[in-house]
């Protein structure tokens, strides 16, 4: 039995008790969080979450602009990424998530401004840091990759474990995104069965963003490779409009198919297949 | 079918410098050599044309499309200027003994500023207009216009089949048709092959890329269905890889690659090649 969560990014600027009550009405055991540590209490959605009857996955941290940039060729840039990854962990702990995503550089980063083995260097020392850090809150770090239009730093898994590697902390592992390992990584299922249990958070999404059955991946041997490898993690729907920047559309109060359709669709559609596993 | 290596795969852009890649192209057993006009100051036809004879490959042309080339934009020098482009391009295709020239014409790549939908279809307007007149000037030299649907991170105007299928009404022309390549469509399609079904008729030229712009074959696209489904339209034209050489850097960052995606591009060309001659048998 799988573990099914949905990322609250879509539900752009809703009140989280919104977002909760409906990921708990359509079955979800979990709800993953945005990581904007200031615009939440974490210890009021634990309670709101824990009274719907659902759990917090995962904290979705948003990697964005110089200061959320862990390969940073400013030091005072990267210690604010750092700070920034301490300030989700503690959201993460005490909203009761165990895991938080991790990206090295952020989106929209399409080059190195420094030399690339440095920022690789760089995006190390500042994962170990974090990782200690969130250690200390029993908290655990998932590195993830985005397809080739939002970072030239990580784009298929195999990176991702090259550098989980490298930070070689125990609360460290790696996250796949199904949207984006369709555009970067050639073999989906293959990718997950060589991270194996070092993929601790997926993200599912259909190969244009939304919720499966609306694109054509195949999720079938994607759920089976996770099956085989035991995945102990949630199955997460992150699902946003199509576009280079989906929320230019949330924002003029498009993309509503998002909220309750897509809710209830992602769930019906993966838990189907994974009846037939 | 007849089978077709893009000039990006090599180089960029193409000149008498890469001349070669002609030969390159036969000898790895291509029908077609892709030539990708970047710079129409670099493309001499003189040289290009006996080349392609002595070889003994067709050749088809593709655009390039950046903000100086925008065919929708608002600044009425700027279309004119992708105008006269598409217009150069028709006629080094003639020159070249080609009959196409292919590209996402109807707007520059990279623009992708989320337009709302009553701005989106006055920019499809210009877009028709501009690539109207192109048009008649290539129906002049009996040059067709395949007009490529790019994927949401590279423009917002026409990401689809059935987006592309509006914009071709809109122009109203029978030289102008679709060029569809499966690495795009592999992001916004919601099924393939049933995307290639509804562009029956109008598929002018068809890029068999892999879903990660690598080896075609070494990927997740279903191709036995791609392959049935293009045969079913009565499509017997040109099959091309295209793919671009991560070893030059301002092509590799426009179209973001940012690692190699084979062991080297010939490895690309000629296993995707072998490939693609099963898949199509």
């Amino acid at each position: 039995m799988f573990k099914y969560s949905y990322d609250a990014l879509v539900y752009y600027g809703e009140d989280i008790a919104t977002s909760i009550d409906r990921v708990s009405r359509y079955g979800y055991d979990a709800i993953e969080l945005v990581g904007e540590p200031d615009a939440f209490d974490g210890a009021q959605i634990r309670r709101l979450a824990g009274d719907a009857g659902i759990g917090v996955s995962s904290v979705c941290s948003i990697f964005t602009g110089a200061e959320r940039d862990f390969t940073n060729k400013s030091a005072s840039n990267r210690q604010k990424a750092l700070d920034y990854t301490n300030r989700v962990a503690d959201f993460a702990a005490a909203s009761g998530a165990p895991i938080i995503i991790v990206a090295p550089s952020p989106v929209g980063k399409m080059a190195p401004e420094s030399d690339p083995a440095q920022e690789w260097d760089w995006a190390v020392e500042g994962i170990q840091k974090a990782a200690d850090y969130a250690a200390s809150q029993n908290v655990k770090l998932c590195i993830e990759a985005w397809n080739r239009y939002e970072t030239h730093f990580l784009n298929r898994i195999p990176q991702c474990m090259d550098l989980m590697r490298d930070v070689g902390r125990p609360n460290v592992g790696v996250m796949g995104d199904t949207f984006h390992m369709n555009i970067d990584d050639p073999d989906i299922a293959g990718a997950v069965r060589d991270a194996g249990e070092a993929m601790i958070h997926i993200h599912f999404a259909d190969s244009n963003r939304a919720a499966p059955g609306q694109g054509h991946t195949d999720f079938r041997p994607v759920m089976q490779a996770l099956k085989d490898v035991g995945y102990q993690g949630h199955i997460t729907f992150e699902l946003l409009p199509a576009g280079s920047d989906p929320f230019a559309t949330l924002r003029r109060g498009g993309g509503r198919e998002f909220y309750d359709d897509y809710t209830r669709q992602a769930i019906e559609v993966i838990k189907q297949i994974e009846a037939t596993l | 079918m007849k089978f077709g290596a893009s000039t990006f795969i090599w180089a960029s852009p193409f000149s008498n410098q890469t001349l070669d890649l002609i030969d390159k192209a036969k000898n790895f057993g291509f029908d077609i050599i892709e030539i990708c006009v970047e710079d129409p100051a670099t493309i001499d036809t003189a040289a290009i044309r006996p080349r392609l004879e002595k070889a003994g490959i067709a050749a088809t042309v593709c655009g390039a499309f950046g903000p100086d080339r925008d065919l929708s934009s608002d600044d009425q020098a700027i279309r004119e200027n992708g105008i006269a482009y598409v217009e150069r391009c028709a006629d080094i295709a003639a020159e070249l003994g080609a009959n196409i020239v292919v590209g996402p014409m109807y707007s520059a790549v990279g623009r992708t500023r989320m337009a709302e939908p009553a701005e989106r279809r006055a920019q499809r307007r210009l877009a028709a207009d501009s690539i109207r007149r192109a048009a008649d000037h290539a129906g002049k030299l009996g040059v067709r216009l395949g007009i490529e649907p790019l994927n949401r991170f590279e423009t917002d105007l026409i990401n689809t089949v059935d987006q592309a299928l509006v914009l071709l009404d809109d122009i109203g022309r029978n030289n102008v048709g679709l060029l569809l390549d499966t690495f795009h469509m592999n992001i916004e399609e919601k099924d393939i092959p049933a995307a290639l079904r509804r562009a029956e008729g109008r598929i002018f030229e068809f890029h068999a890329c892999s879903s990660d712009r690598g080896t075609p074959g070494e990927d997740h696209l279903p191709w036995a269905e791609i392959v049935k489904a293009l045969g079913e339209t009565g499509y017997e034209d040109a099959v091309v890889i295209e793919a671009f050489t991560p070893e030059i850097k301002e092509i590799a960052r426009a179209v973001s690659i940012w690692r190699p995606l084979a062991t080297s591009q010939d490895d690309l060309a000629q296993n995707g090649l072998n490939f693609l001659k099963k898949a199509f048998a």
